[in-house]
Order: structure tokens, then sequence, then C-alpha cells
């Protein structure tokens, strides 16, 4: 069998009398409506997906936040009264009253030596 | 063609319901646009803010009082700080067992155990305080509990960690936060800071959410921490010299101020009696919460002839070695100005014999030389300038201090009055009589004395404390350069140091300094104005103004004693017992540099 008889089989299988054997089909596709509003539906839904992503991210570090402003708030309240403590530890009627000082023997007048 | 009839009926058929169908559909879905315009368009306003009310977070976010700190040695210490404290509230209505809680919440707060039943038993209120300023740690316990109806709230307090120190000079914070009185009155700009805002949505918690539009998050700038020029030790200890003496005299008010002559910075500044600021609420007197030694003006007394004696010298008018005939007494107006008994009659006398006998006869031959020789309105003219102009006496001295009084001086020329009559007044405000004078601005004006004739506006505020705990000082501020010359000031120096040696060698023995210490000074006996007119007989103030120091006075004392009772003279027996306590503590505790070094 030879080539152009092997061609000539194969268009019989389809050509009909009075017919083109070659056909051309354009290859551009075009989607219809139905297609475009699921995919224009879709991205709407993947857009606001993102955006609830995001928000609910943004939101979480909110949360963080405040609960890092109330630990920070927390802390300084325990710092101010741990300086309020120091500074009545060192009060001078606490010091007066300490028995360090009772032990304490009072000073005589001073005089300094001049050379 | 039967088939195709019934084929064409069943397509209408099904073609009505689905356009009934269809209609319905749209009829439903009209409703829901009809009902969502209603909502979202008509009814927008309402839902918002029906909506906000539960979402919107709106509050005003308070700002962090500035501390007050003060000198203690070469440190710095916090002398008002701020601290939570909470109070403890309940509602009633939710209380089951008041009996029990009553005795759960006393075991913590150490009171009685029924001490809260009755308060916890309350029908007509849902909002009862049971503890106010308790502390975290109490508020925590009671909060562990978990008794149904009990809740704690917490609340930023003035604390006061030396107690009454410097009370009156401090002033207080009262309940709406407004600085009352003393410091806390003038600096409460400064100290208040500027309150946060905070308008926020929220979620179920309270929480702001970070992705809402709108937010507002405008956080707090705290009070200036500030730095005081007091020394904590030596405000603490003159407060007890006064103390001990207002109960030996038996004085109802006793002022003293220690102030730096070289910058005008006080460092110490007390009254007796005084309060405590953290229990301000306690007190009954409101006198008690002034300053005394800022805000209550007298007639200083004798202490007028230093200013005296040195606008006479600033004037030329006298010499340091002047001398001059004394007749004993002076008839002007009227009235006879006269000497005390002790001091002798007629006599020659030198500058040292007025200020040591303290001859009021003296102070008003002083104002004569201002006149040429005579009280006139020349005399009157140059005193009034050197009072007001040079010392600055009848006017505020800017103190940072609430409710500072200014006194009174007379002014030379008033038009009702006749010349004689103008010349006693003068005469007697020579000796500190018919003027007041606080022992602040006596302080000031001594200060300018002996520093060589600068006016240093005097101060309580030494700086300001930044976040990171570096303090930036404030410059002394030089109101007046030239209240006197140097060589006034070189010349009334040895007089004052006379003065001292004097009294000491009058009995006076605790007035016995080192040699190598500058201490001198002057006492006053002031009589008091009687309401009706005239003096008062048997009451007398008594005051002191004098300097220790070095090689150059390092601290100008001012002591006001009100109403003593002594067997002496106020100033002598009242003031300058106080004079030469706080001149000893100074020159023991090497708060002064001696001469040489």
């Amino acid at each position: 069998m030879t080539y152009s008889s092997t061609l000539a089989i194969n268009r019989q299988n389809y050509s009909k009398k009075n017919q083109n054997a070659v056909s051309f089909r354009s290859r551009e596709r075009t989607l219809g409506p139905v297609s475009n509003t699921i995919i224009l539906i879709v991205l709407a839904c993947l857009l606001g997906l993102i955006y609830l992503t995001q928000v609910t991210k943004t939101n979480a570090y909110g949360e963080q936040v405040y609960s890092l402003q109330k630990q920070q708030t927390q802390l300084q309240s325990q710092y101010n009264n741990l300086e309020v403590s120091s500074a009545q530890l060192q009060s001078l009627d606490r010091v007066q009253t300490s028995d360090a000082n009772k032990n304490l023997v009072p000073t005589s007048s001073s005089t300094t030596l001049n050379n | 063609m039967p088939m195709k009839n019934s084929n064409h009926e069943f397509n209408l058929k099904a073609l009505g319901k689905v356009n009934l169908i269809f209609f319905f559909v749209i009829v439903f879905i009209g409703l829901f646009i009809v009902r969502l315009f209603y909502v979202q368009v008509i009814k927008y306003s309402y839902y918002k803010h029906s909506a906000l009310i539960g979402q919107l977070e709106q509050a005003k976010i308070p700002a962090t009082r500035g501390l007050i700190e003060a000198h203690q040695g070469n440190q710095i210490m916090p002398i008002v700080l701020n601290q939570e404290l909470f109070t403890i509230y309940a509602d009633p209505s939710l209380i089951k067992n008041p009996s029990t809680s009553s005795s759960k919440i006393a075991a913590i707060l150490g009171s009685p155990s029924n001490s809260y039943e009755k308060l916890l038993s309350t029908k007509h209120s849902r909002y009862i305080i049971l503890a106010k300023k308790i502390t975290q740690d109490q508020s925590d316990k009671i909060i562990a509990l978990k008794l149904p109806g009990i809740g704690s709230i917490g609340q930023d307090y003035r604390t006061y960690p030396q107690g009454d120190l410097a009370g009156q000079l401090l002033g207080f914070v009262n309940e709406n936060g407004k600085g009352t009185y003393g410091i806390e009155q003038y600096l409460n700009k400064e100290l208040s800071g500027t309150p946060g805002y905070l308008k926020a949505i929220t979620d179920v918690n309270g929480v702001p959410l970070a992705s809402s539009k709108g937010n507002i998050d405008v956080p707090p700038v705290d009070g200036s921490n500030t730095v005081l020029t007091i020394d904590i030790a030596m405000q603490k200890q003159v407060q007890d010299i006064i103390k001990k003496v207002a109960t030996d005299v038996k004085s109802p008010l006793v002022s003293a101020v220690i102030m730096d002559p070289n910058s005008g910075a006080i460092k110490a500044m007390a009254n007796y009696p005084s309060y405590n600021p953290a229990e301000y609420s306690k007190v009954t007197d409101s006198n008690l919460f002034n300053n005394a030694a800022v805000s209550n003006p007298i007639e200083v007394g004798s202490i007028m002839k230093v200013l005296t004696t040195t606008s006479a010298l600033d004037q030329k008018v006298i010499k340091q070695d002047t001398k001059y005939n004394d007749p004993g007494s002076w008839l002007i107006d009227g009235f006879r100005i006269k000497n005390v008994e002790e001091d002798g009659g007629a006599g020659v006398r030198s500058m040292e014999d007025l200020l040591n006998l303290s001859l009021n006869t003296g102070a008003t031959w002083l104002l004569m030389q201002m006149g040429n020789g005579q009280i006139n309105k020349q005399a009157r003219q140059a005193w009034y300038d050197y009072e007001t102009k040079h010392f600055r006496l009848g006017q505020d001295t800017g103190i940072e201090q609430g409710y500072e009084a200014k006194g009174v001086f007379p002014q030379p020329n008033i038009a009702y009055q006749s010349d004689e009559q103008q010349n006693l007044n003068y005469a007697n405000t020579t000796f500190g009589q018919a003027m007041t004078a606080s022992a602040l601005q006596m302080d000031s004006a001594l200060s300018s004395i002996i520093n060589g004739g600068t006016y240093y506006k005097p101060h309580l505020l030494d700086g300001t404390i930044d976040k990171s705990g570096n303090v930036t000082y404030k410059k002394p501020i030089v109101v007046s350069n030239n209240v006197v010359s140097n060589s006034t000031t070189s010349n009334i120096i040895p007089l004052l140091q006379q003065v001292v040696k004097g009294h000491y060698q009058m009995g006076f023995k605790y007035l016995n300094f080192p040699s190598n210490y500058v201490v001198g000074g002057k006492t006053g006996t002031a009589q008091i104005a009687n309401p009706n007119g005239g003096y008062q007989d048997h009451l007398f103030n008594g005051t002191y103004i004098g300097f220790v120091g070095g090689d150059k006075p390092q601290y100008a004392i001012a002591i006001f004693v009100t109403t003593p009772t002594v067997p002496g003279y106020a100033g002598s027996y009242a003031a300058q017992p106080i004079f030469g306590s706080i001149a000893h503590m100074l020159i023991d505790e090497s708060y002064v540099r001696p001469i040489g070094q």
C-alpha cells in the first residue's frame, strides 16, 4: 500500500460526495454567559475569603496587642507598687524607728581642723 | 392531531405553574428588597445606633500623674508616688448569705467579722461601697473568694512614703484628681499630663477590632516627673526642731524656711502644725492646708532692721562704722517711738549697737538719713523703693506654691493721710511694724543682701525627670542683680555676725559656733495689731532671719513663731532657739563647707 492510497482510504472514512476533504475548524473557544457568571462568583468568593482571612488575622493581632497592653499595665502597676514599697522602706520615719538606729549614739558638735 | 393538542395543553399548564412559581419567587425577593430597604435605608440611623451601643467603646484614658521627688544627699528619692488602690463594692441583691460574705471579707481586710453584714443586707441599693483604698493583694484575695455580687475596681491614688514630710509644701490631690494647695496646685497642669482617648468598635469581649475603620486611639501623655530643691533629711530635721520648740513655747504656728542664697533654691520649708497629705480628708481645720511660710504674712518686727541698715548702707547715707547720738526716743505725730528698757536711754550708738540692742530709735534715725536728716517725702520714697523694688516686699515671689500672699508695704504718698501720719507709719516700718511680709519674702530679701546683691527667684522646682530617669535641672532665675552693692554685703555680714556673738555673750549659750563658720542673724519681736485699733498688750510674734556659711553664706534662714508663751522677748526666746538648732544641725551634719574648704 502506497502513501497516497493510505490517505485516500482515510479520507473515505468521513468524506462524502461533493464534500471538501479538508475542513477548517476555528481554534478560538469562548466562554458562555453561564461560565462567566460562575467564574465571577468564584472570584468574588475568593476575594471575600481573602478579605475575611486578612480581617481575621488583623483582628487576631489586635487581640494580641490588647493582651500585651493589658500585661504592660499590670506590670507597670506591679512596678509602681514595688517602687512605693521601696520608698516606704527607705522612709526617714522607718529608719528612725529601726533597730539599727536605736543602737546609734548621739553626735557631739563637730569642729574642723585647719592646717 | 389529538396528540399534538394534548402536548400543547400540557406545555401551557406547565408554563403556567412555572410562571406562578416565578411570580412568587419575584414577590418573595421583592419583599426581601423592600424589607432590606426599610431596614438599611429608612431605619439606617436607628439600627446603626443600636449596633454601636453594643460595639462602640469610647473612653477617656487617664494620664498618669507625675511623681514628685526630692534630694537625699546625692540621691534623688520619690516623696510622692502613685499607687493603684482598690474599692470593694457589692450588689446586695446578689448576696445570698450576708453574714458569711461579711466574715470572709473582714478576715482579709482585718476588720471585725460582722463589719460588712449590715451593708450587704441593704435592700434599697444595688451598689454599696464596702471598703476604699485597699491594696492589690487584698483585692485579689477578695476576688478569689468568688463571692456573688462582690467586685473591685482600681484607681490611682497619691501615696506619701515619707508620711507628713513637707505636707503643706506638697499639697494634695482631691477626689476629682485636681491638685489642691502647695506644689500640687501650682504645678497641677504639668503634673496632670494630657488624657488619651479611645474610640473603637469592639468584639464581644470588649477588645477593639483592629480592622475597624475609624478607630481612634490617642495615647495619654503622662504628667512630668519633677524634682524639688528640698533636702529630705534637712526638711525632716527642721520639722522636728520646730515641732519641739512650738510645743515648748506653746505657739499655735511656727514657720521655718532654709534657702540657698546663691540660687534661690529652697532647701527646707516647714510649718507646725502640719498634716499628712495622705489623710487630708481627716483635717478639720482648713487653715492647716496653707503653707504659712508663704501665705501668712505678719508684721515682722525688728528683723526689718537688717533691711533698714542695709538700705542706708547701700544709699551711702551711713557707713559700717558710723556712730550717732541716740536721744532715746523720737516724737512723731504725737506718738513717741522708743526702745525697750534694757537698751538704756540716750547715748552715742554705733551700727553694731543699733542691731545688737535692736534700737527702734536707731532704725528711725536711719530713715531720717535717707531724707537728709529728717523723715520726709524723700526719705519715705527712698525707703519704699528699697523695700518694694530692691527687696521686693509687697509682691509675690512667684514660688511654686498655691495661695501665696503678697503682704503689705504702705505707699510713700497717701493723699488722705497727713505728712506727719505717713512719717509715723514709715518710722514704724523701719522696725517691722505697720507692714507685713511672709517668712519666704524675708528670707529672699536676706539672701539678696548676703549674696552680693542678686535677687534670685525663690523656687522649689529643681528640674524634671524623663522616662529614662535623666534629670534636666532648671537654671536659677535672676530677678534683679543690683539689689545692693558688693561693698554693702561686705559691710552688713560682719554686723550680723556681731549680733550673734553679742547674744551669745548675753547668755544665749547655744549660739556657740565653731570659728571656722560664719553665722549671723537678727531677732525680731513684733507687736500684733488689735482688730479694734492699736496693738495688743500681751501678745507678740517672734521672728528671726540669719545665715550660716563658710567663705560665703550658704544658707539663709527665716523663722516666724506666732504668739509664743515665753518668759522674755519672743524673738530671743522662741525664734532664736530654732535658728540656733537649725544652724547647729547644718554645721554638725556637714551641710556647710567651713572657711577655707
